[in-house]
């Protein structure tokens, strides 16, 4: 079942790309719309059958593959990897749907986009290290081909500066697992068999520094999230939605992962610092949020603060702002993708992102009335608006670490607040003042350009009023995680093996 | 001595293979002159088939008890085996990517085969050799035969002036060579045979000489010259440049292969007693290859220049797995020539069929290929994609197992070197890929713009077509389906007495605290 996932887009891309004779750029996009109809429809069931009781993998999958690499084929899925693994499904068919109809080399870009579908599902239900980074590094030509070939006026920059960015990040993640695996003595890669590590606590905080740079440069972190502004802007809308949507979850879940997962002794020593250096991110990006004069840049930025409160959370580690962190995974998904779609019909339509020259968006004649309230909204839920999923996320995880960090969790409420500054900034000059008649001849907003929006703006109000149908799937898992890095001992009573394959 | 006694002592079913390919040597000599001009349309298919017959033959004798014949020369042992049986394929792999370019170029074709194939005898012969007349033989043999293919296109000034390059250097690094092993075999009190020396240098009470360490750097002065490891790469750039596509596609496998395999048998049977020194010669060797093969190739505005410091750099790579010297070390060395050999021989196969198209090989002429040429766009991209170590490619694999290998046996150092230097590669790989991606239709280049039909009816052109898709399926799967290869590259090596017979090393670059026991491979349990 999760093969299917990994391997349905796989295929599917394949198709697309070699299909003999000519295929019409329309029914390329039918395709790959299809493919991704069909991941929502397997996730829908794999989100029904999952059983909430249980904190453990699901799921699994187990082939041989080349075990003298201790490298096998071992699938799993658990409360923290089951909605990032819907919300990747979701997202391929948000971008899909958000690309122009008549994209230029409209094969290559569909069978990238279902490249990357099947590349990022592989990498959140790998259990075995090996695998992960596999898939991991899956992710790095189609993301660089994508915003090269498709991307604005600096692309090629834009690109060359994510290639350079994602292979070091790669790099510290091989060097990290390799490391791990050498110094535990472990004969294989598989997840369950190296939490059970037991490494002197120096070595734990030289891997697990490793990963947080490897892991730091895709989510980002400051600083090392410079790649960040120029990769977005760049690139064009589907790919940006990709990119903040998915790809900085891979960050942020090989982080919880691989990081709180493997090394929880050396997380729990070093979260004080992390907690600091999440408050600094958050500070960060909302301040350079705040600076800019480009609204896609704006929203490029505001992502970096947002992911400093996923990590936030995990730092505190209690099991409300874990479970908040992994909502907030969740709700950035939305937010950023819903965020990052209506730009791009902004910058489609009038023709600009430039802050001074937008204006008067909301008038219900000449203006992109539907588009504007759209954007408040989203802009809302970003701001974590009460009401809206992002408020839900992010009110968990500081009520979750306001015990334990105080000061840390103050100086991210500030950037919460700071968030409202720019996204008010954003509104302020769009969507409200006066729209200069005399320049203002818009192209009307077709339904189809408006369906993405409206499907993510009806999830993000929808699970804003009822949370539980997020933090259920989660709480299991999340609680499981926390409990394993108070007691010591639990981390080994989690590699119990469940004999589940299907 | 009786008959049969004397025939068992010689075991020359041993060098079967061998003498399967100096028949099909033979065989293309004779039918080119009885036959004429017209023998192209039948000499190199021969050729092929009988090289993939001597391969079977190899395969055949994977299991063979009686591997030294020849009253000791050869020693036809498993990890020989696999090596002649790369050198073998190489060679197969080349032949058809020759066919269309010697056409074209108005020489003729059964003599660059016969060359060839001599060539291949040499190597062959080389990775078995076990005694060091044999072994000096073998290597001459390889040697002159790659002279006289670099300087085929004889009207071709720039393959003139790489044949002359490379006679030079290449004699001058044989006469070290032959001046190293000279003193090896008087201080052995004129032993030649590889497995004995040792012994007798012991028993002669030389084992701390200097003399010893002075053969050790002539011979690994030799050795790096064929397997064109820094410093001793000089020649490679401006060969690889001027001379005829194909035989750089052997020269860059076939010949490196041959290399390795010297390197392995003369390093670990004739110069145990020194290994530390010779590890750490190696691992200097490595460090540089990989830091400047890489980083050279970043600044080439020729394709053949990128590729000929890509194989430097793979070189280095390559040595990771030599120098550790253990199990996984040696069977990860021999994994990653296998899948070398066919990334790299589509890469090249892809550069000719473009020289051919166009008949330039400067990078940007590449621009905006994927328009003109899908297929040619897509092989490329896959073989340097894979060669940068990009998964699921072949080389991924084949990397990862290197640097697992090597951090096994804790050389660190050199697994970081590798890591950093491979991230670098991936760099002026995917220059190249996104040139012929990327650029649009306005920034096509004039030779892409102007690029001519294709003909595959051509003499020569479906043979080139074929080795493109063959390279291009090995190099997409053969790191997902590993397993075969990897069995038998660890089958070579522990079928293999002489690398049994070693012991692990300590590390050399960055020590260890102390020695990590080896674990043992066991199946997951679920």
């Amino acid at each position: 079942m999760l093969s299917l996932l990994i391997w349905v887009p796989i295929i599917g891309a394949g198709v697309i790309a070699f299909a003999p004779g000519e295929v019409s750029g329309a029914r390329a996009r039918l395709g790959a719309i299809g493919v991704s109809g069909f991941l929502i429809g397997l996730s829908a069931l794999l989100l029904f059958q999952f059983d909430l009781g249980n904190p453990e993998m699901q799921f699994q999958e187990y082939i041989p593959w080349i075990e003298s690499l201790g490298l096998n084929y071992q699938l799993g899925v658990d409360g923290l990897s089951l909605l990032l693994l819907s919300l990747n499904s979701l997202l391929i068919l948000i971008s899909i749907l958000s690309s122009k109809i008549d994209i230029e080399r409209p094969r290559l870009f569909f069978s990238l986009i279902l490249l990357i579908a099947g590349g990022v599902a592989g990498a959140f239900v790998a259990q075995n290290l090996l695998l992960f980074f596999l898939f991991y590094e899956l992710e790095l030509i189609p993301f660089y081909l994508l915003v090269s070939i498709w991307g604005g006026s600096r692309r090629s920059y834009a690109a060359t500066k994510f290639l350079i960015y994602t292979a070091v990040s790669g790099a510290c993640i091989l060097l990290a697992f390799l490391g791990l695996v050498w110094f535990s003595e472990a004969s294989t890669f598989a997840y369950d068999t190296l939490m059970g590590q037991m490494l002197p606590l120096g070595l734990q905080f030289v891997l697990l520094a490793l990963m947080l740079v490897g892991f730091g440069i895709k989510i980002p972190l400051v600083p090392f999230h410079t790649w960040l502004p120029d990769t977005y802007v760049e690139a064009s809308t589907p790919v940006a939605i990709l990119l903040g949507g998915i790809l900085a979850k891979l960050g942020t879940y090989g982080i919880f992962r691989f990081g709180l997962g493997l090394f929880p002794e050396a997380w729990s020593n070093l979260s004080p610092y992390l907690a600091i250096w999440a408050a600094i991110s958050i500070m960060y990006g909302a301040m350079a949020a705040i600076a800019q004069k480009d609204i896609k840049r704006m929203v490029a930025y505001s992502s970096i603060g947002h992911m400093g409160y996923i990590l936030l959370g995990g730092a505190a580690l209690t099991s409300l702002s874990v479970i908040g962190s992994i909502s907030q995974m969740v709700a950035h998904g939305l937010i950023l993708a819903v965020l990052f779609n209506l730009v791009g019909v902004v910058e489609a339509k009038v023709g600009t992102r430039e802050l001074d020259v937008l204006n008067g968006l909301m008038n219900p004649l000449r203006g992109l009335p539907a588009t504007s309230s759209l954007l408040v909204m989203g802009a809302m839920a970003s701001a974590g608006i009460p009401g809206l999923v992002g408020f839900i996320a992010e009110f968990m995880i500081f009520q979750g670490s306001y015990e334990r960090f105080p000061i840390q969790t103050l100086l991210a409420v500030v950037g919460t607040g700071l968030t409202a500054v720019y996204f008010v900034i954003l509104l302020n000059r769009t969507c409200f003042g006066k729209l200069d008649n005399s320049t203002s001849y818009y192209p009307e907003v077709t339904f189809g350009e408006q369906v993405p929006a409206l499907i993510l703006a009806t999830l993000i109000i929808f699970l804003g009023l009822q949370p539980t149908w997020l933090v259920r799937w989660i709480e299991p898992t999340g609680t499981a995680m926390v409990a394993a890095v108070s007691t010591e001992s639990a981390a080994q009573v989690a590699t119990l093996s469940v004999p589940v394959v299907e | 001595m009786d008959f049969a006694n004397l025939s068992a002592q010689l075991n020359a079913g041993a060098i079967l293979p061998e003498g399967i390919v100096i028949i099909t040597l033979l065989v293309t000599l004779v039918w080119d002159l009885i036959v004429g001009r017209s023998s192209t349309k039948v000499t190199p298919y021969v050729a092929i088939v009988g090289l993939l017959i001597a391969t079977g033959t190899l395969f055949l004798q994977w299991d063979t008890t009686e591997p030294i014949s020849f009253l000791g020369s050869f020693n036809g042992d498993a990890i020989s085996l696999i090596f002649r049986g790369i050198i073998a394929i190489s060679a197969a792999v080349t032949i058809p990517i020759s066919i269309r370019y010697v056409e074209q170029s108005g020489t003729s074709l059964a003599e660059f085969i016969t060359i060839l194939l001599t060539a291949t005898v040499g190597g062959m012969f080389l990775s078995g050799a076990d005694e060091l007349v044999m072994i000096f033989v073998s290597l001459e043999t390889l040697s002159i035969s790659s002279y006289l293919l670099t300087g085929y296109m004889k009207r071709d000034p720039r393959s003139n002036e790489a044949a002359l390059k490379y006679l030079l250097i290449g004699a001058a690094s044989s006469a070290i060579f032959l001046y190293g092993i000279s003193l090896l075999y008087g201080l052995s009190g004129g032993e030649t045979r590889l497995s004995a020396i040792t012994a007798s240098i012991i028993s002669n009470g030389l084992d701390e000489s200097l003399g010893l360490v002075i053969a050790l750097v002539f011979v690994i002065a030799g050795i790096a010259f064929k397997i064109a490891a820094v410093p001793f790469h000089q020649w490679t750039p401006d060969v690889y440049e001027g001379s005829p596509t194909p035989v750089v596609a052997f020269l860059s496998v076939g010949s490196k292969a041959a290399g390795f395999a010297l390197a392995v048998r003369l390093l670990v049977s004739a110069f145990p007693l020194v290994s530390d020194q010779w590890r750490f010669v190696l691992t200097a060797l490595a460090i540089l290859s990989m830091v400047l093969g890489n980083v050279v190739a970043l600044a080439q505005t020729s394709m053949k220049r990128l590729l000929a410091y890509s194989s430097i750099a793979q070189a280095g790579f390559l040595m990771i797995g030599l120098i550790v010297g253990t199990d996984a070390g040696y069977s990860s060395m021999v994994f990653y020539l296998m899948i070398y050999l066919f990334m790299n021989l589509g890469g090249f196969a892809c550069v000719i069929l473009f020289t051919l198209r166009t008949g330039t090989d400067e990078i940007n002429e590449y621009s905006g290929l994927y328009q003109k040429d899908p297929l040619l766009t897509l092989a490329l991209s896959i073989c340097l994609l894979s060669l940068g170590g990009i998964p699921p490619l072949a080389g991924f694999f084949g990397k990862i197992y290197l640097f697992w290998a090597g951090w096994q046996a804790g050389a660190y150092g050199l697994v970081l070197i590798g890591l950093i230097t491979s991230v670098i590669s991936i760099y002026y790989y995917i220059r190249v890929v996104k040139t012929m991606v990327v650029k649009e239709p306005q920034e096509m280049s004039e030779a892409v713009a102007n690029y001519p039909e294709i003909q595959w009816n051509l003499t020569g052109m479906r043979p080139l077509q074929v080795s493109i898709v063959v390279a291009l399926v090995f190099t997409s799967l053969a790191g997902v389906l590993a397993n075969p290869l990897f069995n038998l590259a660890t089958g070579s090596v522990s079928k293999t007495p002489m690398l049994q017979a070693t012991e692990p090393m300590t590390p050399v670059v960055s020590q260890a605290p102390e020695q990590l026991p080896m674990p043992t491979v066991e199946s997951v349990d679920l």
